[in-house]
């Protein structure tokens, strides 16, 4: 029988090959995805997060348990798809115009995805336009904004406005993060939520999210 | 006046050469490089600690040779002796010599890496100390550390800015003792197949820091104040350190 406690320990450990074979090997089973997503993916990158936070993992092993997760994920989505069930919820993710940096932002995409969110991540240097006309098209709960520099930071708000404008702001809530944003500057631009890193922001994600409220 | 100098290493000669035209009598400071890359939170507890230290050596007032630095400065505490610095929000800022050329140049050339003599010549510094990131050792350590596998694919990824970037800059200050530092500059720009351009800087802004020239592109730090990230072109302000966060 598939041993999910290896996959829970092949998540953790950054283990792609493991993750995937395990995976392989419940599929087979016939063990219900959702299931196994609930009870062990999601458990795994949760005990990540809280061992990047207590700085016992650093950005290489969460980029390795990512990897594993992600390598699993693959597998169960179609499945997951195909019996109908609902993400967490529908994430909108990038960092903002004219900024590069995107580690933290991919960290963050990761950590949703291992929370059971269906993330689609627009990459780096997206304009307000771009997640503006990606709100309308995907429709997510949340628009997820990233920056790494104080010049760019203000796009956060820019965009914020330009949802507005858009007439979209009430459709979705925003969160932003990223090192120069404080919560004072998350409150004063209108955002509906700001954390501070990667595991949190999955928790400050839930709270936005309500799968009930998807059907 | 006795001003002490607190710099990047980063910024070592334009800071030096406005020591040496300065009228003021000048202590300096130079913090390690690696600060950049050290997280904001270890940045500013250096920086307040060699603030601290000035404390009661009669100082009239505290040079920064520094800009916000993401928001390594933010909550820096000037105590009995004010604090100076450029409006600046990196260094970028002060060696193309003011927020409004590099506001102009960052929004036309998205994509860009900046280089300059410091930047060139102490770029091991910034590299060997991306706390956390695993990059310190290279694609070696990597292996070494997380196996042939992960360790391959931590590289690629951590290195996979090289493709988002389109161009590299040096700044030129004219300080350049010969042309080895822009030559090192483009070389790197034909590794990384980015377009490579050069930018004329200026050494104003740091002689304006250490001549007491302080007008509207520097901000003041009073006693008992701290500096705040204003997120505007204004880019740091300074608040009263009893008056509550907002
Ligand atoms: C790595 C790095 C780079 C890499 C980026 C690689 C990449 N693929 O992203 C490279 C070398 C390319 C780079 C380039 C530059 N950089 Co840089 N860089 C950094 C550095 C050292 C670390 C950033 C990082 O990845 N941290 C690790 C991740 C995991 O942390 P994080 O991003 O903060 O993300 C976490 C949280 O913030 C949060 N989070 C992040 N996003 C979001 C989003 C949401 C919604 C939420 C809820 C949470 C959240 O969760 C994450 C995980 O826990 C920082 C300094 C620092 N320590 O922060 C400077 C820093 C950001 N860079 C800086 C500078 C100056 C530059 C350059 C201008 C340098 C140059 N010579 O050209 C260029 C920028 C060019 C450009 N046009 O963008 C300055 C910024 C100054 C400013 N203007 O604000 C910094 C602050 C360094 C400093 N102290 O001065 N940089």
């Amino acid at each position: 029988m598939a041993n999910l406690k290896k996959l829970y320990d092949a998540v953790l450990n950054g283990d792609a090959k493991t993750a995937v074979a395990v995976t392989q090997e419940a599929i087979a089973e016939k063990l219900d995805p959702a299931v196994l997503i609930s009870d062990t993916m999601i458990p795994a990158m949760a005990e990540v997060g809280r061992l990047y936070e207590c700085e016992e993992y650093f950005v290489p092993e969460l980029l390795l348990a990512a990897r594993a997760m992600k390598g699993s994920l693959t597998l169960l989505r179609p499945l997951l798809a195909a019996s109908g069930t609902k993400p967490t919820g529908k994430v909108v993710i990038g960092t903002v115009k004219g900024d590069l940096h995107d580690i933290g932002k991919n960290l963050v995409a990761s950590m949703l995805e291992g929370g059971g969110f269906e993330v689609t991540d627009l990459g780096a240097d997206v304009s307000p336009d771009k997640f503006v006309s990606s709100v309308r098209e995907l429709k997510p709960d949340l628009l997820c904004l990233s920056a790494l520099l104080t010049v760019t930071a203000p796009s956060m708000r820019t965009t914020i406005e330009a949802l507005k404008q858009a007439g979209l702001r009430e459709s979705v809530k925003v969160m932003v993060g990223g090192a120069p944003v404080t919560p004072e500057f998350a409150r004063e631009i209108g955002a509906d939520g700001y954390s501070e890193n990667a595991s949190q922001a999955v928790v400050t994600a839930r709270q936005f999210c309500h799968p009930d409220k998807a059907a | 006046m006795r001003l002490l100098l607190i710099g990047c290493g980063v910024l070592l000669r334009e800071l030096s050469d406005a020591i040496v035209h300065s009228p003021h009598l000048i202590d300096v400071q130079f913090l390690p490089t690696g600060l950049h890359d050290s997280g904001l939170k270890k940045m500013r507890e250096h920086i307040q600690e060699a603030t601290d230290a000035a404390e009661g050596k009669g100082y009239n007032a505290i040079a920064l040779g520094y800009a916000l630095c993401g928001t390594g400065l933010a909550d820096v505490q000037a105590r009995s002796v004010p604090l100076v610095l450029p409006r600046a929000h990196d260094c970028i800022t002060l060696l193309m010599g003011s927020r409004e050329k590099y506001k102009q140049y960052f929004n036309a050339n998205p994509g860009t890496y900046f280089r300059s003599i410091g930047w060139v010549e102490r770029a091991d510094e910034l590299q060997d100390q991306v706390v956390g990131l695993g990059l310190e050792g290279g694609l070696e350590a990597l292996i070494e550390k997380y196996g042939e596998d992960s360790g391959r694919y931590l590289y690629e990824e951590l290195m996979s800015y090289e493709h988002s970037y389109s161009r590299l800059t040096f700044i030129s200050t004219g300080l350049e003792v010969d042309d080895s530092f822009r030559q090192k500059a483009q070389v790197e720009a034909t590794e990384k197949n980015w377009k490579f351009d050069e930018f004329a800087g200026s050494t104003t802004l740091f002689h304006r820091l250490l001549a007491g020239d302080w007008n509207d592109d520097f901000l003041v730090v009073p006693p008992h104040h701290r500096i705040v990230a204003t997120y505007d072109d204004q880019i740091v302000g300074a608040v009263a350190i009893d008056e509550p966060r907002k």
